[in-house]
């Protein structure tokens, strides 16, 4: 694309460009602008001075965030004048789409985003949307952030397939812990500490089982059944469950070092079990989980303090 | 002595010396990870990654094993889970195509540096002084994404500097003309001149000035803007947004504290502020609360309530609550430390030895620090040891070093100012020790003065990896800048009266 100039275009001529000002030294970490670059910005910096919100700050914005997506400044002034001008929120967004995903590891792009989604007070399209996203990086800390202001903000708890698109994600790789998050985040966390009820419990520990049998290693599915149990103070009943993968009468047919994990823990709350925990830690830190091996020593510590438990 | 070959058919006859080239295009986007899910704001280095020559095909026939990697091999495979973690997954086929990118480099020397007495890799002092020094300097016109983060691009270059060794105080006074003209005039930094205040560019801009230290820079701060400026982003829910209009998570509540603390200002909300209207008064008024509301079920902290746990993320909310108060009282108050230090442990990859930011995600150098600066709290709010130093020192040291110099995510990656900066923070956590100690006061204030009760007490004494030659300096556990360059800073404005 040809570069794009101001100083010779009559719609900008009522304007004095303020150019960057280096203060007469040389500044350390400069950047050799182009020329480009260097006149939109000194354009930016001065309808900026003025406070000018108007149709044609939506260009110069466009133009800069194509030379610099990561400039915080030209995406909340951008937002700005959007808001100052009434402009239609929807092709906001219609050139938003692309953009992003020319950009995937930006930032800035997901707050504006939320700002507009929020003024617009419409989720419509959007799960599509991140889905695409998602496509390209599947555990892209922002999009997933930004689902959940988005299923918070309209209230996409229950009954919108939101539980069953996250189902299909932590499917599709039950290692994606951002998944695991965001299912967390539906069912508990998102809402505000209101009691959990029995049906949902069960149908989740029982979601976590299956995906841990499928693949007893995974540090994820784990953690999630952990959450849950602990949630519902009732981390001892997993007993079995990891007994299933961690016998301690057969210490050479180890399967799962998590399921070793929960075992100490469930142990060291036991009457009489502290030997046994201590037996469980003593494998992870020999044998099936040595780089932590400081860590499990810590815990065997705590056996000896009463009521502490990891 | 052996034969390769003869020893792992995976070799295949031959090994790998260097690296493949990195396996994204030098026009993506720079740390897979997102840097947004960093304390960065910037896609920083992107378009430093040169193409590097497509070495994929360039194996070279190094010869027989050596009793030091012999060592290596027989380490590695004692800290391997000799479990298998199956079906494949994208994430676990990711997991093991980025193993066998790192392992050549666990179990050998494919970069030829020279090797210390326990047969890693030396630090390469001067190459990464010097990668570092050059990041100082001027950039090419395909930088501008960077426009934004040039604070960053300093305070990486003057604390990794520094913590090497290097004297700085050639930079003074380009350091202080650099932030005089990103200052805004109504307080803070950006990252440039004429841009908005934000807060990751006034920490940066803060801690650059503390770390090059006299009059000039210190005054150069505008205190009374900087205390309007933060009472900007205060929040009625306790947090603190990174800049006016822009995200709250929880970088705003670390970063927000520390310039609190390092400048000594009050810990009054200013008149002006916002968060007034809601009945708060302080800067701490439910602070505590919403860094609690950011532990999740995992027992990692994220960016917002509701997040996903992530190491970065963990570093700024126990570095905030560290500064609010003495670890031993602030984190148990508002964190289930053992569910924390649990996940925390879990970040510590196996059989790498470097951390990852959340679960099930990959190793990265970066994270020595994230993860790596986490421990001298917790341990400082347990009394115990709880981490794994000398596997930390191996990664960094055998597997973060690039070849040129400057630090890496990982073999294969470009090296850039914040993977170089955080792998040596990493590798200072892991050779220094440092005690909270109830009786110190360094600066004898009265308000958030637990960030001055900090003691450093001597080398890790444990199983070290490094020589002599091999020890980096000593990082203050909250601040992530030299030893000593805080206390002064603080001290200056303690003896200052009013604004």
């Amino acid at each position: 694309m040809a570069p794009k100039f101001y100083h010779d275009d009559p719609v900008w001529a009522d304007i004095d460009p303020l150019p960057q000002d280096d203060g007469g030294l040389h500044p350390l970490a400069a950047i050799n602008y182009t020329d480009e670059y260097s006149e939109a910005m000194g354009y930016l910096r001065a309808v900026m001075a003025n406070n000018e919100f108007s149709k044609r700050i939506l260009e110069l914005t466009e133009h800069v965030i194509s030379l610099n997506p990561a400039h915080y400044t030209v995406w909340l002034y951008r937002a700005k004048t959007l808001f100052e001008i009434n402009a239609p929120l929807r092709d906001e967004i219609e050139w938003l789409n692309p953009t992003a995903l020319k950009h995937l590891k930006n930032y800035q792009i997901w707050h504006h985003r939320q700002t507009v989604i929020e003024a617009l007070g419409s989720p419509d399209g959007e799960a599509d949307f991140i889905d695409s996203m998602l496509e390209h990086d599947s555990k892209n800390y922002h999009v997933w952030s930004y689902r959940q202001w988005l299923v918070k903000r309209f209230d996409l708890f229950e009954g919108k397939g939101e539980l069953e698109w996250t189902e299909q994600m932590v499917e599709q790789d039950l290692r994606n812990n951002s998944a695991w998050n965001h299912r967390w985040f539906l069912v508990i966390g998102g809402r505000d500490g209101r009691a959990l009820d029995e049906e949902t419990f069960k149908r989740e520990m029982d979601f976590a089982k299956r995906l841990v049998r499928k693949a007893p290693q995974n540090q994820s599915s784990w953690n999630y059944l952990r959450g849950l149990a602990r949630h519902a103070n009732s981390t001892s009943a997993l007993k079995d469950f990891a007994l299933e993968f961690a016998d301690l009468s057969r210490p050479d047919e180890i399967h799962s070092s998590h399921a070793l994990d929960l075992l100490a823990d469930i142990l060291a709350t036991e009457e009489d079990q502290k030997e046994e925990a201590r037996q469980a830690l003593d494998l992870l830190a020999t044998r099936y989980d040595p780089i932590r091996a400081y860590y499990w020593n810590y815990r065997k510590g705590l056996l000896e303090q009463p009521g502490a438990v990891a | 002595m052996p034969v390769r070959v003869s020893l792992r058919a995976r070799h295949r006859n031959m090994r790998m010396k260097k690296m493949a080239a990195p396996k994204s295009s030098s026009a993506e986007a720079p740390s897979a990870e997102a840097l947004s899910s960093r304390l960065e704001e910037l896609p920083v280095g992107s378009d430093r990654i040169e193409e590097l020559s497509d070495t994929e095909n360039e194996y070279e026939d190094i010869g027989t094993i050596t009793q030091a990697e012999q060592a290596h091999i027989d380490y590695l495979e004692s800290v391997t889970i000799p479990i298998r973690d199956e079906p494949e997954t994208e994430s676990s086929k990711a997991q093991r195509e980025a193993f066998e990118d790192i392992r050549p480099f666990l179990e050998g020397n494919p970069n030829d540096f020279p090797l210390n007495i326990f047969g890693l890799p030396k630090l390469q002092r001067e190459k990464h002084a010097a990668f570092l020094k050059s990041a100082l300097g001027d950039y090419p016109s395909k930088f501008a994404p960077m426009d934004a983060a040039r604070p960053w691009l300093l305070y990486w270059s003057l604390q990794g500097l520094t913590a090497l060794g290097c004297d700085i105080s050639e930079y003074r006074e380009q350091v202080t003309h650099t932030f005089s003209m990103a200052a805004y005039p109504t307080g803070g930094y950006g990252g440039g001149y004429g841009q908005y205040p934000h807060l990751a560019a006034t920490y940066a801009a803060v801690l650059s000035l503390t770390i090059v230290g006299g009059t000039d820079a210190y005054e150069s701060i505008n205190r009374r803007a900087m205390w309007h400026f933060l009472g900007q982003m205060k929040q009625p829910d306790g947090g603190f947004t990174m800049a006016p209009g822009g995200e709250e998570d929880i970088r705003g509540a670390y970063c927000g504290l520390v310039v609190l603390s390092l400048l000594n200002l009050p810990l009054s909300l200013p008149p002006d502020a916002p968060a007034r209207k809601h009945g708060l008064t302080t800067f701490l008024d439910k602070l505590g609360a919403w860094v609690s509301s950011c532990q999740t079920f995992e027992g990692g902290l994220s960016a917002a309530p509701g997040n996903e746990a992530h190491g970065a993320y963990a570093f700024c909310g126990l570095a905030c609550l560290s500064i609010m108060g003495p670890p031993k009282a602030t984190l148990p108050k508002h964190i289930d430390l053992p569910r924390l230090i649990h996940w925390m442990s879990y970040r510590q990859c196996a059989p790498e030895g470097g951390y990852n930011g959340r679960t099930n995600k990959l190793v990265d150098g970066c994270y020595s620090h994230w993860i790596g600066g986490c421990w001298a709290l917790a341990e400082a709010a347990t009394g115990r040891a709880l981490w794994n130093r000398p596997a930390l020192g191996r990664y960094i040291l055998a597997a973060a070093q690039f070849e040129d110099g400057g630090l890496v995510d990982k073999p294969g990656k470009r090296p850039d100012g914040y993977h170089s900066c955080y792998n040596i923070a990493g590798l200072s956590h892991v050779q220094h020790n440092y005690v909270y100690d109830e009786a110190e006061s360094g600066a004898g204030s009265v308000l958030l003065d637990a960030p001055w009760r900090w003691k450093t007490q001597g080398r890790y004494q444990g199983d070290v990896l490094w020589g002599e030659d091999d020890v980096v300096g000593q990082v203050h556990p909250i601040f992530v800048t030299p030893w000593g360059a805080a206390e002064e800073c603080r001290k200056y404005f303690e003896a200052k009266e009013g604004f």
